[in-house]
């Protein structure tokens, strides 16, 4: 059987490629140091398979039809199309297409309707973290596209649900696949809205230290302070995947950091995993 | 709100080739969107905050990137 080896959730901006030469040495330095520990820990983990959980930047879909939840069932899928992604050093990710399919299934039968693309492209946000992380080789991707960039977004009990599923439904499937998600974005920023440029330092303190307790609380709190607390920071959603996933324990802070020059509250986590018994 | 039309223009901008066009020969590329006359107006007046409130706000962002507009004057435009 399968199982889930690993959770980590991982800032994701995009002026964290563009402006990284500008970036003061000391947060660089931290923020280096933040992905590679993630990249040591997800490669320990040996995981056969990541499930990367990311909002789809305008890459794949549009108005005509934007799902809350696509999940990537193609053997492989292309690589960031940003111009200034260029020197991602993958221009295709494999896929795996008998787990992806074997995800939809479990979701559909347990009251989840993910939409679902046999190819797509995976932009920075999926990219960014994978790329800073420094892996030597990269697991087969299975892309989990979340909206948090177009209302309506799923609720975030939701998301918080879509981990718990993606737990059962690994730990249903007949291979012995090794598994670890990675949710990406936030934490709190602010893109192409009157506040742009704005981290919001004691919201993310407040969201992080939520992460320990019980969900309920972390959810009734995000419900309350997102609105108004930036529009990107609505991709905390990917990080509730990844928190449901493991068991909703709270996770280690690897690092936290606000980085104006990049605009995001730069976040680095890893959960702690217990098998189920 | 969303204007479709320029949402879409938006998002078709983010493919190089276009936004190369865009730059040379803006009517030109514009004319293939039925866009409403104010806000085809607001793009050639640069009005921001007019945009912001019929457009996703990476959209526009993306938009203003494209185009050439350095961030300090896109936020500045977009409060004023």
């Amino acid at each position: 059987m399968a199982s889930l080896v690993g959770a980590f959730a991982a800032s994701h901006g995009p002026l964290i490629i563009r402006e990284w030469e500008r970036v003061p040495p000391e947060q660089k330095k931290r923020m280096a140091a933040a992905y590679k520990e993630l990249g040591r820990r997800l490669t320990a983990a040996k995981p056969d398979v990541l499930i990367v959980v990311s909002p789809d930047h305008w890459s794949n879909f549009f108005l005509d039809n934007y799902p809350a939840v696509c999940i990537g069932v193609g053997a492989v899928n292309d690589g960031p199309p940003e111009p200034w992604m260029k020197d991602f050093p993958h221009r295709t990710l494999a896929g795996d297409a008998a787990f992806a399919s074997h995800l939809v299934d479990e979701a559909l039968r347990q009251g989840f309707e993910p939409a679902v693309s046999h190819h797509l492209k995976l932009d920075h946000g999926s990219c960014i973290p994978l790329w800073r992380m420094e892996l030597d080789r990269l697991p087969k991707i299975v892309p989990m596209l979340l909206n948090s960039i177009e209302p309506p977004m799923p609720s975030l009990d939701r998301c918080y649900r879509w981990g718990e599923l993606l737990r059962k439904a690994i730990e249903s499937y007949r291979e012995p696949l090794r598994v670890a998600i990675l949710g990406t974005g936030g934490l709190s920023h602010s893109i192409g809205e009157k506040t742009m440029g704005a981290i919001y330092e004691d919201f993310d303190q407040e969201t992080i230290r939520l992460f320990g307790g019980a969900q309920d609380g972390l959810i009734r709190y995000l419900d309350e302070k997102l609105p108004t607390h930036g529009n990107g920071s609505e991709e905390v959603r990917n990080w509730l995947v990844a928190h449901g996933a493991a068991g909703g324990r709270g996770f280690e802070l690897v690092d936290y950091l606000p980085v104006p020059t990049v605009i995001v509250g730069c976040g680095f986590a890893a959960w702690r995993i217990q098998a189920h018994n | 709100m969303r204007d479709y039309w320029l949402s879409k223009l938006f998002f078709d901008l983010q493919s190089p080739a276009l936004a190369a066009e865009f730059r040379a020969e803006r009517d030109k590329v514009l004319a293939r969107y039925p866009l409403e006359p104010s806000v085809k107006d607001a793009i050639a007046r640069v009005d921001v905050p007019f945009l912001a409130e019929r457009t996703n706000a990476y959209l526009l962002r993306y938009y203003f990137f494209a185009t050439g507009m350095k961030d300090d004057e896109f936020i500045r435009r977009l409060n004023g």
